[in-house]
C-alpha cells in the first residue's frame, strides 16, 4: 500500500542522443492501477526500472510514501517486479522460486510454506509447485512470476509487459484475472505496456508516453475521448482517430472535399488546425440527407460485431465504424455526418488539443 | 526428446547423402589413422606399466604384474607426489574459480571506465609465453619467499591460468540474462548474494569448465614446478616423473616399467575428470564460443 511520485525525473543513456525519460512528473495514488502506455522506446520501461532501482535517474526524485528511494538499493525498496520474460530462476523448483523472497526475509519455515501454499492456491498453480520453470508453459510461468511478486506483499507491484509473451486468447483471459486480482489485493500497481487494449481495459488511469515525455495522464475514457494531442489521438483507438486538415470559415471548419463541420464551442478562431474524428464519431447514411457530406466507399471491413467502412473524402481516407448490418460495396456513394460531441480540434503545428 | 526429423538430420550429417562408398571408406581410413596416432602411446603406457621388463616398444607383457606400481610407491615415494599434486591442483582450482567468478562477473556486468583496455590487457597477458616470464617469476618467488612452498605453487599456477579463464567466464556471464539477477535483487538479495545464489548456479557449466581447465593445467604443468621446487617433501607428480627418468636413466638403462606406471596414475585422474564432466565441458565450451 503506497503512493508513488515521480518528481521531474530525467534519464539519458550515454549511447543515445535524446533522453529516455524527459522531466517526468507523475503521481500514483495508493491502491491505484496505473498503466504506462507508449510505443517502444518511449521510456516507459526505463521509468519503471528507475522506480525499481535498476536504473538511476540523472535528475529528479522518486518517492514512495513520501520517502525518496533513489539512493536505495533495489533490495531495500520493497517493490516487486514481474518481468516481461518472467525471470524465473531456472535452477529452482516453482516452490523455491516463490519461496525465495520469503527465505531472504527469514520468515519461519512454517510461515513460508503457509504463504506459498496460499498464493499458489490463489493463482491455481498448486499442482506446479514441484516442477522446474522449464517444464511450464508460458502462461504457467507467468503465473509463477506473479505468485513470486504477490507472496512478498510488497508496497508496489511493477509489471513490465507481463502479458506480451502469451497467446492472444490467454492474454485476454489473464488481463481480466490480473485486474480482478489487483482490486482484491489493493496494492498500488504500475503496469507497462505498448498494447492500448490492455491499457484501456486494465488501468484506473493511463499515462501515455512518447519520446520520454508524458503526453497525457487520465482515465481510459478521458484519454480516448479527449486526447491531449495528436500523438495520443492516433496512438489510442483501433482503428485510430481520423485526422483531417481543416480551415476555419466563420463558425464552421472546412475539411477535405469541402465537408463543413460545426466548430465546437470554445475553440479559438484560427487557421492551421486539424480535426480529429473517432471512427464512431462519424455517422454513415446510405441515403442523401440535408447537411450530410457525400463520399465514396473504398472498401468495407466486417469485423463480426461491427464494420469499418473506408471512405474517400476528396483525397483523404476516413474510417467509419458502423453496425454489422451496414456493408456498402466499394464505389457506393454514402453520406457522412459528424457527431458534434465527437469533433476534436488540434493545433496543426504544436499538435495540442484546442477543445 | 529427439524428433524423427532431428534423427534424420543427425544420420545425414554422419553419412551425407550422395557420398559414394569410396568417400565413406576414405573418411574412415583417415579417422582411423588419426585415432591410432593418438592411441598408440597410451597402448604402450598401459602395456608397459604391467610389464616387469618393459621396453621402448609395444609388446604384450609376458607375465602381467603390479610390481612397477608397488615399486614407485615403496622406492620412489610416489604417494607423497600424488598427494602434493592433488593438493596443489585442487587449491589452484578453488582459487581460480573464486577469482574468475568475481573478475568475469565484473567485466561482464559493471560499467567500468576502462573496460575494453582491461580486457585487452588481460588478453595480452595470455599471449605471453611462460618461458618469457619464467625468469621474472622465479625472481619474484625467491624475493617473496614463495619458492619451495605450497602457497607459491598455488598462487603462481592460479595466476598463469587467470587471463584465459577470465575471458572464458566473462562470456559465460554474458550469456546469463541480466533480469535473473535483477529479480534476485528485487527479491531482497545483495549483489554478491545474488551472484552466488542465482548467477553462478545458472552459469554452472562455465564454472565446471573453469574448474576442470584450471585443475588440469596445474596438474600437468612442469616448467614452474621444476624451477620453484627443490624440496623432496614438496615434489609433485611431474617432478617425480622427471626424477625417475633422470636418475634411473642417466647412466643405466631407463626403467620403462616405472615410468609407465607413473604415467598411468598421472593420466587416469585426468581422464576420469574429463569423462565425468565431458558433457558439461563440451556444452560449456560451445556456449562460450558462441558468446565470443
Amino acid at each position: 500500500m503506497a503512493r508513488v511520485e515521480y518528481d521531474d525525473v530525467s534519464k539519458r543513456f550515454p549511447t543515445q542522443d535524446r533522453a529516455a525519460v524527459d522531466h517526468l512528473d507523475l503521481d500514483v495514488a495508493d491502491g491505484e492501477f496505473l498503466v504506462l502506455l507508449g510505443p517502444s522506446g518511449c521510456g516507459k520501461t526505463t521509468a519503471l526500472r528507475m522506480l525499481a532501482g535498476l536504473e538511476h535517474p540523472d535528475h529528479g526524485d522518486i518517492l514512495i510514501d513520501g520517502g525518496s528511494v533513489v539512493r536505495l538499493e533495489p533490495k531495500d525498496r520493497d517493490v516487486a517486479l514481474v518481468f516481461q520474460s518472467y525471470a524465473l530462476y531456472p535452477h529452482m523448483s516453482v516452490r523455491d522460486n516463490i519461496q525465495y523472497p520469503l527465505r531472504i526475509r527469514k520468515l519461519s519455515p512454517a510461515e513460508q510454506s503457509r504463504k506459498v501454499e496460499r498464493v499458489a492456491e490463489l493463482l491455481g498453480i498448486r499442482h506446479l509447485l514441484p516442477r522446474r520453470p522449464a517444464q511450464l508453459s508460458g502462461g504457467e510461468q507467468q503465473r509463477v512470476a506473479l505468485a513470486r511478486a504477490i507472496v512478498r506483499e510488497p508496497r508496489v507491484f511493477l509489471m513490465d509487459e507481463p502479458l506480451s509473451n502469451l497467446d492472444a486468447k490467454l492474454r485476454t483471459h489473464t488481463r481480466t484475472e490480473l485486474k480482478a486480482l489487483q482490486k482484491q489485493l489493493g496494492v498500488t500497481t504500475i503496469f507497462v505496456t505498448h498494447d492500448q487494449a490492455e491499457a484501456m481495459t486494465m488501468g484506473d488511469r493511463i499515462a501515455v508516453l512518447d519520446a520520454g515525455r508524458l503526453q497525457q495522464l487520465g482515465s481510459p475514457d478521458t484519454v480516448y475521448q479527449r486526447p491531449a494531442n495528436l500523438f495520443v489521438a492516433q496512438f489510442i483507438g483501433s482503428p485510430p482517430m481520423n485526422i483531417v486538415d481543416a480551415r476555419r470559415d466563420g463558425g464552421a471548419l472546412v475539411l477535405a472535399g469541402d465537408w463543413r463541420v460545426d466548430a465546437p464551442r470554445g475553440v479559438a478562431a484560427k487557421d492551421g488546425v486539424k480535426v480529429g474524428l473517432r471512427p464512431e464519431a462519424i455517422q454513415l447514411e446510405l441515403t442523401p440527407a440535408p447537411g450530410a457530406q457525400p463520399a465514396d466507399v473504398l472498401v468495407s471491413e466486417p469485423l463480426g460485431s461491427e464494420v469499418i467502412v473506408n471512405v474517400m473524402l476528396g483525397d483523404v481516407l476516413l474510417k467509419v465504424r458502423t453496425g454489422p448490418e451496414v456493408r456498402p460495396d466499394p464505389g457506393t456513394r454514402v453520406f457522412l455526418r459528424a457527431r458534434p460531441e465527437g469533433v476534436r480540434v488540434f493545433d496543426a503545428s504544436s499538435g495540442a488539443a484546442l477543445n | 526428446m529427439t524428433t524423427r526429423a532431428e534423427s534424420r538430420a543427425a544420420r545425414s550429417t554422419a553419412a551425407p547423402r550422395g557420398a559414394s562408398w569410396v568417400e565413406t571408406i576414405a573418411a574412415h581410413l583417415v579417422f582411423g589413422v588419426v585415432v591410432l596416432f593418438f592411441l598408440v602411446p597410451f597402448l604402450w603406457l598401459f602395456t608397459s606399466a604391467f610389464d616387469a621388463d618393459a621396453v621402448a616398444y609395444i609388446r604384450v607383457p609376458a607375465k602381467p604384474t603390479l610390481d612397477n606400481f608397488v615399486r614407485i610407491f615403496t622406492e620412489h615415494d610416489f604417494g607423497r607426489a600424488l598427494v602434493n599434486s592433488v593438493f596443489v591442483a585442487g587449491s589452484t582450482m578453488v582459487l581460480d574459480v573464486v577469482a574468475v567468478s568475481l573478475a568475469g562477473y565484473s567485466l561482464s556486468r559493471l560499467d567500468l571506465r576502462f573496460k575494453s583496455w582491461i580486457m585487452y590487457a588481460v588478453l595480452l597477458l595470455q599471449t605471453m609465453p611462460l618461458s618469457a616470464t619464467m625468469v621474472p617469476i622465479y625472481g619474484l618467488a625467491r624475493a617473496l619467499g614463495l619458492r619451495n612452498s605450497y602457497v607459491g605453487l598455488i598462487l603462481i599456477h592460479a595466476a598463469i591460468e587467470l587471463p584465459f579463464l577470465i575471458w572464458l567466464m566473462k562470456n559465460f556471464f554474458d550469456n546469463v540474462p541480466r533480469y535473473l539477477e535483477e529479480a534476485a535483487w528485487l527479491d531482497g538479495r545483495s549483489k554478491l548474494r545474488a551472484l552466488v545464489e542465482v548467477v553462478l548456479p545458472v552459469a554452472r557449466n562455465g564454472i565446471g569448465v573453469v574448474a576442470g581447465l584450471s585443475f588440469l593445467a596445474a596438474w600437468a604443468e612442469v616448467l614452474m614446478m621444476i624451477i620453484l621446487i627443490d624440496s623432496q617433501d614438496l615434489k609433485t607428480v611431474p617432478l617425480a616423473f622427471y626424477e625417475t627418468l633422470r636418475t634411473q636413466g642417466g647412466y643405466t638403462e631407463v626403467q620403462y616399467g616405472l615410468v609407465a606406471a607413473m604415467g598411468v596414475l598421472y593420466a587416469v585422474p585426468v581422464m576420469a575428470i574429463f569423462l565425468a564432466t565431458r558433457r558439461m565441458m563440451v556444452r560449456g565450451l560451445v556456449a562460450s564460443s558462441r558468446g565470443l
